[in-house]
């Protein structure tokens, strides 16, 4: 922020010149390592999209700053009666960036294009069998089952102007070819954009006819991609930035020693956990063993879960930024076991009890697959519990990859052992359940992530009725059930949270949110 | 005769070269070092075992909170930095060694026939030249990678990332000798003592390496002792762009690439002793190359 | 004349198709584009769908006719990453990187061959060994080291120069440039700088080489002996004598500054091509780096092109050659 003082002018008039443009123009230049790969909010499920998107469009309903679910287009919603799923009272006098007004057309409209073969959200609408207008500002959406949840589930879905869609030939999301929607928006939400040059760019500016009060004091928004953290970070303490998402663990002490910079820290709700090759017949990468696979039985996998030393993961690795995990999902997620919180303790001796009893008394050699861009740190966390296992004879071959090809591999079952990381969708413990815990089935689209085949007849019994049960504390202790069984059987390892770092300036206000979103209208730069 | 005084030459102008001197010893030393690792370093760096992460982050023993037992500190993972930095030169060695000598050989015997032989040779040579220097050392290290990862059983791919990454490091280098060596033979081409050789029914090879090549070998030992250089360089560039060496087998330059992550955080000796070591080598190589250069190319002294 | 440049085009054509075709196999190996398209919810079926659709499951042979055909029809294909056409994509990209390539070139000339002479003529003297032990150093560190080192001196510590991108720019007839703004000039200080140190070394060695060995020579003795002033003799004797490796060293270099220009772009988050197509490679946006590696190809047979015909304007020597 400039201010132009008239030396040969009278004081008074330039500190009034002064005033009234830093009140009347913030911009917050923000910077994050990557760039959304399009402003079409059906196209592309992922993070980087879903987060920033979130700024310009908005869905029936959002989370606070708590992740708490509020109303945002719908006004209420209420169970329907007499059959499954919702009915979502519309909040009236809403209007699009473009001045057109909102109404259940457009939800029928984003909802018809959202759950369409060329979306990458359809998952979402999976338990959807039919969606209604009532009236203008009323619309139902009918389940195929009770349920509870689907509100939740449905905070990223964003609504778009069908009028304007259609206008400009965007009426489904662009999948292969872009379309006017990967470039230009039209939403309900707090901003808008300005201009959009990809992968170096994109300006926003307040809507000034959003329906709710704004708690920003921004005028303009500037965000660009910067993929070198080093440089990131360089950026910001030159002050050519304002803020960054996120900056390497190790880099905290650097910016909390300069003056006029600040550190946010909290938990993201991401767990990252090793998981087996549970089905697998034998060893893919063992030179000693080559007839068996060790990790399927269930002490073979709990030695390599007291094998890791996650403390010292923690202090040296990501210098007391993490927490332990002993489940799935963090504490604070809806559905967290509370009876289930205590994880297998650092303990190599049981470790090497554990393998004689399962007749390795001298351990054996196994491959250990990672990703090397894909989680924080997630290559040394793997070489030091590969140094782990080493303690207690569990010789592990680690191999990393980007994970542009360690999905891949993934899918293609080669692997003895890989780590994971997964931050539930939907903030529920049902979602790794869904997506890791139950076996796989591709007809029923479930356990796609669950790689290593893992599979329990109870815990695919129980949730469709973790899916359905209404009655929270009936739901629970299903869930219970699931992580205890689960536990009982080391199905995975889970070894801690990943830490969210975000760094600013001083004078920046923020609100960092738990599912690494950054939300432009809780910004102030005073 | 002749080779004994060149030699003896070779020898005086040593002994009166203190920068050639140091070089040589500090090239002499990394040698060493490197060839015998597994016999001095007190840990083996690719052994996970042999270190703990409850070692990690220790600074060198001058600083405060040190372990004498790991004399130049420790990085993240526990390992000792000067175990570390001794299989790293070993590897950057071997890998930087031979891309210069697949390079040059490749690159030089090309280059001389293709100026010596000139026309629809020279040709085909200079657009698969062309078609090298197009494709950037990273695509040529990504290409390679790909068809031995398409090519290779799987358990196979992680033992031979060294050889892959050394061919891919020579391909790209190649070119250049192979340049230069042919524009110097089209030059020396018109010299009499070539026409004359060729009139005189000399045989091709004879003619080229006997001949030719001694009298270009100045500006391609320039090439060679920069290549080295630049071999060792690319391999660290290719893994911060990602596609180098595992972490767990690392060469100085993966050394530095992991460094490079803790450049401010106050674990300094964690980036810059791997990165004074190296500099420190390629000086050294560099110095010595010049000095041979000035032995086999006495007009230049 | 005519018929030279007409057969090196012929052969310039060869060889784009193989860059396009070797581009295009290591395709396959680079990873699977369909699992980076989609998010974690996207059910497998569907992203089986999508790879089907997008022609990934078809032959090796069919998917380079496809890739090929389009390319020759103008269809250059939209991007797996951002859904635009590919050929806006990196033609947006283009001048960023050459006027990057350029002024790091001209620094590396500029500072290069007068250092390469000066340290010939006198190579005992402590400034040339001064020079050649700085610039030794300066090649012994990696890249992307003395990039952020320049970044957190210049552009943090002193506050002097920007740390990222390419400041203010102008529209010249589609012609993004960041050559007419104090900012633009600002912002290309440290990135040239970076791209240039390696290539300023080897021409000042290269430089040197030759000039030495081309003081030694016949004809410089007898211009010597004949009274020629030194200053017309070094120059218009001698460094005109030099300039045929120098030449062919300038267009060598030119590859290896786009090349290399992807590691400087990546560390100055330069808006570039090369930025382009390393993320395009972290996203296996095949259609993104095939474009870029013909178009990449087109530059080289260019530079290789203006090399040849340099050389034959050069030295008259090399035309009786071609004659015969």
């Amino acid at each position: 922020m400039t201010c132009n003082t008239f030396r040969n002018s009278t004081l008074l008039a330039s500190a009034a010149i002064c005033l009234s443009v830093s009140a009347s123009a913030e911009t917050l230049r923000w910077a994050s390592t990557t760039d959304p790969q399009t402003m079409d909010p059906h196209a592309v499920n992922s993070a980087p999209v879903l987060s920033f998107l979130n700024n310009i469009y908005e869905g029936l309903v959002r989370r606070g700053q708590d992740m708490s679910i509020e109303p945002s287009l719908a006004a209420s919603w209420e169970p329907l009666e007499g059959e499954d799923g919702w009915r979502f009272n519309l909040r009236q006098g809403v209007k699009f960036q473009d001045g057109s007004d909102f109404t259940a057309e457009d939800v029928m409209f984003s909802y018809q294009r959202a759950s369409n073969e060329a979306a990458d959200v359809r998952s979402w609408f999976a338990p959807v069998a039919d969606v209604r207008v009532v009236d203008d500002h009323t619309i139902d959406f009918v389940t195929k089952a009770p349920n509870p949840l689907f509100p939740d589930s449905i905070a990223n879905f964003m609504i778009l102007d069908k009028g304007w869609a259609e206008a400009n030939d965007a009426a489904l999301p662009a999948r292969d070819a872009e379309n006017y929607a990967t470039m230009n928006v039209n939403g309900t939400g707090a901003f808008t954009l300005v201009s959009r040059d990809p992968g170096v760019k994109t300006v926003l500016a307040p809507h000034a006819g959003w329906w709710d009060e704004a708690g920003h004091n921004l005028t303009e928004a500037v965000f660009t991609p910067i993929g070198n953290s080093a440089t990131g970070l360089a950026a910001l303490l030159s002050g050519e930035i304002d803020f960054i998402q996120p900056i390497p663990l190790q880099d905290v002490a650097q910016v909390e020693s300069r003056d006029g910079f600040k550190v946010l820290e909290g938990e993201e709700t991401r767990v990252i956990m090793f998981g087996f090759g549970h089905e697998h017949e034998k060893l893919l990468y063992s030179s000693d063993v080559s007839d068996a696979n060790p990790f399927a039985d269930p002490r073979v996998r709990l030695a390599a879960a007291h094998a890791i030393d996650v403390a010292s993961i923690d202090r040296v690795l990501f210098r007391g930024k993490i927490e332990p995990a002993s489940q799935l999902v963090p504490a604070d997620i809806s559905g967290y076991s509370e009876a289930n919180s205590s994880r297998p303790d650092y303990n190599p001796d049981r470790a090497k009890e554990l393998l004689a009893e399962a007749g390795y008394p001298d351990g054996f050699s196994f491959g250990l697959k990672c990703p090397n861009d894909r989680y924080i740190n997630d290559e040394a966390v793997c070489r030091a519990a590969a140094s782990m296992f080493a303690a207690v004879g569990l010789k592990a071959e680690l191999s990393t990859g980007p994970v542009r090809d360690y999905w891949p591999q993934l899918r293609e079952d080669d692997f003895d052992m890989y780590l994971l990381g997964w931050s539930p969708g939907t903030f529920d413990m049902e979602h790794p359940i869904r997506f890791l815990m139950h076996s796989q089935d591709n007809d029923k689209k479930l356990g796609s992530w669950n790689f290593g085949g893992y599979s329990n007849a109870r815990v695919d019994e129980l949730l469709p009725m973790i899916q359905q049960e209404i009655d929270p504390a009936k739901r629970q202790m299903m869930i219970d059930e699931v992580v205890k069984t689960t536990q009982s059987e080391v199905a995975y390892i889970p070894l801690y949270t990943q830490p969210l770092i975000w760094a600013a300036k001083d004078n920046v206000d923020l609100t960092q949110r738990a599912d690494n979103f950054f939300m432009l209208r809780w910004v102030t730069v005073n | 005769m002749k080779e004994f005084l060149k030699r003896s030459e070779g020898v005086w102008l040593f002994i009166h070269s203190p920068a050639a001197i140091l070089a040589a010893l500090v090239a002499l030393l990394t040698f060493i070092g490197a060839a015998f690792a597994p016999w001095i370093a007190s840990v083996n760096p690719y052994d996970l075992g042999s270190f703990s992460l409850f070692d990690g982050l220790l600074p060198p023993v001058w600083q405060e909170g040190a372990n004498p037992k790991f004399l130049l500190g420790t990085d993240d993972q526990g390992r000792d930095m000067v175990s570390s930095i001794l299989y790293g030169a070993r590897l950057s060695l071997i890998i930087g060694l031979s891309a210069m000598v697949i390079a040059t050989v490749l690159g030089v015997g090309l280059g001389l026939a293709a100026g010596y032989y000139g026309g629809r040779f020279d040709a085909v040579v200079m657009r698969i030249a062309d078609i090298q220097l197009a494709l950037p050392a990273i695509l040529t290290a990504l290409l390679i990678d790909g068809i031995a990862r398409g090519v290779l059983p799987a358990d196979m791919q992680q033992d031979l990332r060294i050889a892959v990454l050394t061919l891919a490091i020579a391909l790209s280098l190649w070119v250049n000798f192979a340049r230069t060596a042919r524009a110097s033979t089209f030059v020396q081409m018109q010299k009499e003592y070539v026409q004359a050789a060729i009139i005189m029914g000399q045989r091709p090879i004879r003619v080229m390496f006997v001949h030719i090549l001694p009298n270009i070998l100045g500006p391609l030992l320039v090439i060679m002792t920069v290549d080295l250089a630049s071999a060792i360089l690319l391999e660290a560039t290719l893994s911060f762009l990602g596609i180098g060496l595992p972490a767990d087998s690392p060469s100085l330059g993966t050394l530095i690439r992991i460094g490079m992550q803790f450049m401010l955080s106050g674990e300094w000796w964690i980036l810059w002793i791997p990165t004074l070591f190296l500099v420190a080598l390629v000086v050294s190589i560099n110095i010595l190359g010049d000095f041979l250069r000035d032995v086999f190319n006495p007009r230049l002294r | 004349m005519v018929y030279f440049i007409f057969k090196r085009l012929a052969q310039s054509v060869f060889v784009m198709l193989a860059v396009a075709f070797l581009a295009f196999s290591l395709f396959r190996f680079v990873g699977d584009p369909v699992s980076q398209m989609t998010g974690v919810e996207t059910s497998v079926e569907d992203q089986e769908r999508l790879r089907e659709d997008l022609g990934l499951n078809d032959p090796f042979v069919l998917q380079f006719a496809r890739f090929t055909g389009n390319l020759l029809q103008g269809d250059f294909g939209f991007s797996y990453r951002t859904r635009q056409p590919v050929a806006e994509m990196i033609v947006t990209r283009i001048p960023a990187t050459l006027e990057l390539g350029i002024v790091a070139l001209l620094i590396s000339l500029f500072v290069g061959i007068p250092t390469g002479v000066y340290t010939a003529l006198r190579p005992r003297g402590f400034v040339t060994q001064t020079i050649l032990m700085t610039t030794l150093i300066g090649v012994s560190i990696p890249t992307f080291v003395i990039g952020i080192m320049l970044i957190f001196l210049f552009g943090v510590q002193l506050g002097w120069l920007p740390t990222f991108g390419r400041g203010g720019t102008v529209q010249l007839g589609g012609w993004e440039s960041s050559l007419f703004t104090v900012d633009g000039w600002r912002a290309l200080i440290l990135p040239a700088l970076t791209l240039g140190v390696y290539q300023l070394t080897l021409t000042m060695r290269l430089v040197r080489a030759e000039m030495m060995e081309v003081m030694r020579s016949d004809y410089i003795r007898f211009a010597t002996a004949r009274g020629v002033p030194m200053g017309r003799l070094y120059f218009r004797h001698a460094l005109a004598n030099t300039l045929v490796p120098v030449i062919t060293i300038v267009g060598l270099q030119f590859g290896g500054v786009i090349a290399f220009s992807i590691v400087t772009e990546s560390v100055f988050q330069w808006p570039g091509m090369g930025l382009l197509f390393l993320e395009s490679i972290r996203f296996v946006d095949i259609p993104v780096m095939g474009v870029y590696l013909v178009v990449i190809a087109f530059f080289f047979v260019l530079v290789n092109l203006i090399v040849d015909l340099l050389y034959v304007a050069i030295d008259p020597r090399l035309r009786i050659k071609d004659v015969s």
